[in-house]
């Protein structure tokens, strides 16, 4: 909300600086979050007076206005619509700046001399209005200073309202906190005035038929208005408030509102069928066309102000194009009222409107403060337009609303606060806030709650507004305690934790892809989860319309972004949640994908070579490998399965303790193809929690055996069906206790072994924990290995 | 045999051990002298035939010839094994690239999650969890947020097709936590949440926060600024200040905004703190009463505060980020940075 200083200071005084005020409100609770200043800049504008207006002979829409300063006279080559000879306006003359830094230079405009500038609200930083030039008060001098006819320099606060402080959205409501900050006296506006019969009662009615959607509707009556443009002084202040003036009318329910916080609407009251006011719901498709020249349809559970016949207004929210103020108007029916804020919400979102008066409306009115918003409106447009007040007032208010009482113990606000702050000076906060103390004791006190703080209903609510009068800097600053509570412990976290710590260990870099997807991408890797996929009936867009299913899509895209940008390159990791619906309901599982490009498991500078697919899929598993160990989690093992998203004979089933829990692979030449990546990308997917199921963290540990190993080598030629896994197992079958070590050091396939077929070569390493073995021991279980294999597997052992 | 013999075997050796340049050389020097067959051995031996009254002295200065040998071969061995190095007479180039894997990191949002989570390990806190998927129930109700409060419209939020909807904030840990474990509480609850905003430079569809509660008897909002000025200085630096502004939120009653002293300026004022000398961290306040009954606490005997940070904000006042959709590009030369 903008606050101009001296607009505030009608309702106030405090005697501090700017800033201090705004730390003030800063931190009693109304956020400062910009002071600016209308009207900088202005130095050496003047005000001007057009002497003459002439067409310019080659521009139709140009003209050329001969410009009194009150020296001496300038012609200037001017686009706006508004110019007339007499008019009062601002004048830049040659050699000025305008507030937001342009100089005025000499300039031939369409070949005409052009010596100075005309000047609209939008040049000078008041408004982005650019339809005309300022037209100022006849009365000022030609020569006088622009910042003196403008009243400006002026500062303004703009300033957060927090939702429960609606009696905060007003110039009095600010200036009522102010008054509590100084401990100064509140300035009431006067509201005398005139009225004249008939009574209100004999020229128009008010029938509330939803007293819920409005539990308070005033009307009054003003005749012989004469509509026209407000005053100076009331236009600007609205500007520097954000509001635009129409006219004098509105203008006045414009200022009300910003002055008490209640927006109010004032009809042409001629134009109200029987002069009647009905509030009530609107039909089903019942249309109306507002202000904005806007045609809604409305349902049934819209408040609407309507008259004998038709809606006039939206409730709360906005005027009729039917019932508007207009530049004949002489008769103004003034509603002042106060609407259920559910019922303006609800309206106001469906039909797509928020205006300054929905969003007080929305955020709750006091209804103890209808009356004397209308008579303070009544008393302007007296004042101001020359209207005749109907006396009286049509009040329709069945249920009067009464102040509450709540209490608060002393000792609970010290206790809940940690101040330390006297009972003395609790009350005297609580009474600087308006609130009646009604009784106090030894343990507390009670104070009454006047209707403009609907947000004060507990004790809690009283503590915060003591804490934040007293001061929050008051609030002290304990040494900290570590407190242990029972039960406390964090095995997960810190095994998460270690787990990411270990994988950059591996000199992977750790991503984060957002949650949402767009199913074409899940489509292009593995369609056959679509069933499950969990889509959002109302995305933002469609590349964020559904929750992932599994991480390995935004992780080759991810790796697929980088190789566009010639990263030539990277290992990557992700944990992260997929979201799927299944038979047992809906699932959320965290889950660690690892993916892979370029030369990564290279150490040396040997990068150009190309990289194979065989290299790249072991180093994707030794990345596995080793994160597994990491974590002590055995009978791990792949198993060759063909995932949608691989390719073929490079795509294996992780499996971890006879279960599948994740898959690894080369991506599928159809989806690299997607982002150019020409060498094989290599990428897996953990489920986590099982894995975390897994790790063991009890370790027995053994004294390292001291008597010398023996090695042997065993080189065989088998069938490319057999597989690593199968030898090493057929060897440790066959091997006492002793074979401690399986290595693989050699392979091999070409010409020399024959299509088919590879030569494999393995070292075995034998120790004994309890002596050293002899030549003769160990010779017998390097040939009872060799015969097994030779026995069990399709392979031919190499002698020599 | 003279005594002149043992002498002048001993200025050989002895040369000859100086002489060896190598390992190899040097071992034939010792199997040459000291070997089954060497010279000094057969010296031993030539001893039977030396004038008897020369042979104690003799004897002696055998013995003293092979000790001398061993300790001047032994001597030579290690100077030449000392001296032996790789680059032979070859001059290494150290300047050549190291050749390791290097180490790759921690994406931004997780080191400072991590950061926290460790600072809040030290006070007793620990971690609970809780999913995206939220109900109306944890993420609005049970916190305080009245029918039609703003947060909770279509437009803000995500819902899914049965009406359970994505967490717009981590508090609903909050609620699933109390509702199974009773007072004393003392949790942290790190996690992503989601909110309907239209990506720009400082939204995106989703986003992490970290929250922390506290319920136990008198815990007061002293408390509070006491625990988050020791995250205050375990994250920022030890000179770091912390206070409080007054605010609002549907859950915490008093409710107050938490500023740390800038860590760039230390409070002079500078472009991050946008000349204020302070940077908003967090949101924190008193448990609300509304919130304790939604859990069935007893408000009579525990009172509580929260509190909870925007982690992606945090990361763009500290490491100076202007777009947080940078954060969720994964661009490994960004990555490299933190």
């Amino acid at each position: 909300m903008k606050v101009p200083i001296s607009w505030l200071k009608e309702y106030v005084d405090f005697d501090d600086s700017v800033k201090g005020l705004a730390d003030k409100l800063t931190f009693s609770g109304i956020e400062v979050e910009g002071i600016h200043s209308a009207g900088d800049g202005f130095e050496g504008l003047l005000v001007g007076e057009i002497r003459k207006v002439d067409p310019h002979p080659d521009a139709d829409k140009l003209t050329i206005c001969i410009v009194y300063d009150g020296n001496e006279e300038h012609s200037v080559v001017c686009g706006a619509p508004n110019v007339k000879a007499g008019a009062k306006i601002p004048f830049a003359p040659i050699g000025t700046s305008l507030p937001n830094g342009v100089r005025i230079n000499k300039a031939k405009i369409r070949g005409i001399q052009s010596s100075g500038m005309l000047l609209a609200e939008d040049e000078l930083g008041l408004s982005d209005d650019h339809t005309g030039v300022v037209i100022l008060e006849e009365h000022w001098e030609a020569g006088t200073a622009l910042s003196e006819a403008l009243g400006l320099p002026e500062t303004v606060l703009e300033l957060e309202i927090t939702p429960n402080r609606p009696d905060c959205l007003s110039m009095m409501g600010i200036a009522r906190e102010i008054s509590a900050l100084y401990g100064t006296k509140m300035k009431i506006p006067d509201t005398d005035m005139n009225e004249a019969d008939p009574p209100v009662e004999k020229l128009a009615s008010v029938e509330v038929a939803d007293t819920t959607g409005c539990p308070r509707y005033t009307a009054r009556v003003l005749a012989n208005v004469q509509t026209g443009p407000s005053p100076d002084w009331m236009q600007k202040r609205l500007k520097l408030a954000g509001i635009r003036p129409i006219n004098n009318v509105v203008d006045i329910t414009n200022y009300v509102m910003l002055e008490t916080g209640h927006p109010l609407h004032a009809f042409d009251k001629n134009l109200l069928e029987n002069g009647r006011i009905v509030v009530r719901l609107a039909r089903p498709d019942e249309k109306i066309k507002t202000l904005d020249e806007t045609e809604h349809v409305l349902t049934a559970d819209m408040l609407v102000i309507a008259d004998s016949e038709r809606p006039v207004a939206l409730a709360g929210i906005m005027g009729g194009a039917g019932s508007e103020i207009q530049g004949n108007t002489d008769t103004v029916l003034l509603e002042s009222a106060c609407f259920e804020p559910m019922t303006i919400r609800r309206a106001a979102r469906n039909l797509g409107i928020s205006t300054e008066s929905s969003y007080r409306f929305e955020r709750g009115v006091d209804i103890n403060g209808v009356e004397w918003a209308s008579r303070r409106a009544a008393a302007l447009l007296a004042d101001l337009t020359g209207a005749t007040v109907a006396r009286g007032l049509i009040d329709a208010y069945p249920e009067k609303v009464s102040e509450q009482s709540v209490s608060c113990r002393w000792e609970t606000v010290r206790s809940l606060t940690g101040m330390d702050i006297s009972n003395d000076d609790i009350r005297s906060i609580l009474e600087s806030l308006s609130l009646n103390v009604t009784q106090a004791d030894n343990a507390g006190l009670t104070v009454s709650i006047p209707t403009f703080r609907q947000d004060l209903e507990r004790e809690v609510d009283l503590i915060e507004e003591i804490a934040r009068m007293h001061g929050l800097d008051k609030v002290p600053t304990p040494s900290p305690q570590s407190r242990i509570v029972a039960d406390a412990e964090d095995h997960r976290t810190r095994t998460l934790i270690d787990i990411k710590t270990r994988i950059t260990g591996l000199g992977l870099y750790e991503i984060m892809n957002y949650s949402l997807v767009s199913k074409a991408l899940l489509d292009l890797f593995d369609k056959s989860d679509a069933a499950v996929r969990i889509e959002l009936p109302n995305p933002i867009s469609s590349d964020q319309s559904t929750l992932r299913t599994s991480l390995i899509p935004q992780m080759v895209e991810t790796l697929g972004r980088n190789n566009a940008r010639q990263v030539s390159e990277a290992g990557f990791f992700e944990l992260g949640r997929v979201f799927r619906n299944t038979q047992e309901g809906r699932l959320e599982n965290e889950r660690l994908s690892i993916g892979l490009m370029g030369p990564v498991g290279r150490t040396g500078i040997d990068k150009r070579n190309p990289v194979k697919g065989e290299e790249m899929f072991l180093w994707v598993k030794g990345v596995l490998e080793a994160l597994l160990e990491s974590q002590r989690i055995p009978d791990a093992s792949l198993e060759a399965v063909d995932f949608p998203e691989f390719e073929p004979g490079f795509s294996a089933a992780v499996i971890i303790d006879g279960q599948e829990q994740g898959r690894i692979g080369i991506i599928s030449p159809e989806i690299r193809k997607e982002w150019r990546f020409v060498e094989p990308v290599a990428a897996a997917e953990l489920a986590v929690d099982p894995l975390l199921a897994h790790i063991s963290d009890s370790v027995t540990s053994r004294p390292v055996a001291i008597f010398p190993a023996v090695t042997r080598d065993v080189a065989l030629v088998a069938d490319l069906s057999v597989r690593h896994d199968d030898i090493v197992r057929a060897i440790y079958d066959a091997a006492p206790g002793e074979l401690e070590k399986v290595e693989l050091f050699d392979i091999f396939e070409g010409e020399a072994v024959g299509d088919g077929r590879r030569s494999m070569a393995y070292s075995l390493t034998f120790r004994s924990a309890e002596r050293t073995l002899t030549d003769e021991e160990v010779n017998g279980y390097h040939s009872s290995v060799k015969k097994a294999l030779n026995d069990t597997l399709d392979v031919i052992i190499r002698e020599g | 045999m003279k005594i002149e013999d043992i002498i002048n075997l001993q200025n050989k050796a002895l040369n000859e051990i100086e002489a060896a340049a190598d390992s190899e050389t040097l071992e034939a020097v010792r199997i040459k002298y000291i070997g089954r067959k060497g010279l000094i051995p057969d010296l031993m031996k030539g001893l039977k035939g030396a004038d008897p009254t020369d042979r104690p002295e003799m004897g002696k200065r055998v013995n003293e010839l092979k000790n001398t040998f061993q300790e001047k071969f032994s001597e030579r061995r290690n100077q030449i094994e000392s001296s032996r190095t790789e680059s032979g007479d070859k001059t290494f180039d150290v300047t050549l690239p190291g050749q390791w894997r290097g180490l790759g990191k921690k994406h931004p949002i997780s080191y400072l999650m991590e950061r926290a989570i460790d600072i809040f390990h030290a006070l007793g806190f620990t971690v609970a969890d809780g999913p995206d998927i939220e109900t109306v129930f944890n993420n609005f109700d049970a916190l305080n947020h009245p029918p039609g409060h703003p947060a909770r419209d279509a437009t803000d939020t995500f819902y899914l097709s049965d009406g359970d909807l994505l967490r717009t904030h981590t508090s609903p840990v909050q609620v699933r936590h109390m509702l199974k474990h009773s007072p004393p509480v003392r949790i942290i609850a790190p996690g992503r949440c989601y909110r309907r905003d239209t990506p720009d430079a400082t939204h995106s569809a989703n986003f992490h926060q970290i929250e922390g509660l506290y319920v136990a008897e008198n815990v007061s909002l002293a408390d509070l600024k006491g625990d988050l000025a020791h995250f205050a200085h375990e994250a920022m630096g030890p000179e770091t200040k912390v206070r409080f502004r007054p605010h609002f939120f549907p859950f915490t009653e008093p409710s107050v905004e938490v500023d740390f002293s800038c860590h760039i300026c230390r409070g002079d004022g500078c472009r991050v703190c946008k000349q204020s000398g302070w940077i908003e961290i967090a949101g924190a306040g008193m448990v609300d009463p509304g919130v304790f009954e939604a859990v069935g606490y007893d408000t009579g005997t525990v009172t509580g505060y929260a509190f909870g940070m925007g982690i992606e904000r945090i990361a763009m006042i500290l490491f100076g980020i202007t777009d947080i959709r940078d954060l969720y590009e994964n661009d490994i030369r960004y990555l490299r940075q933190f």
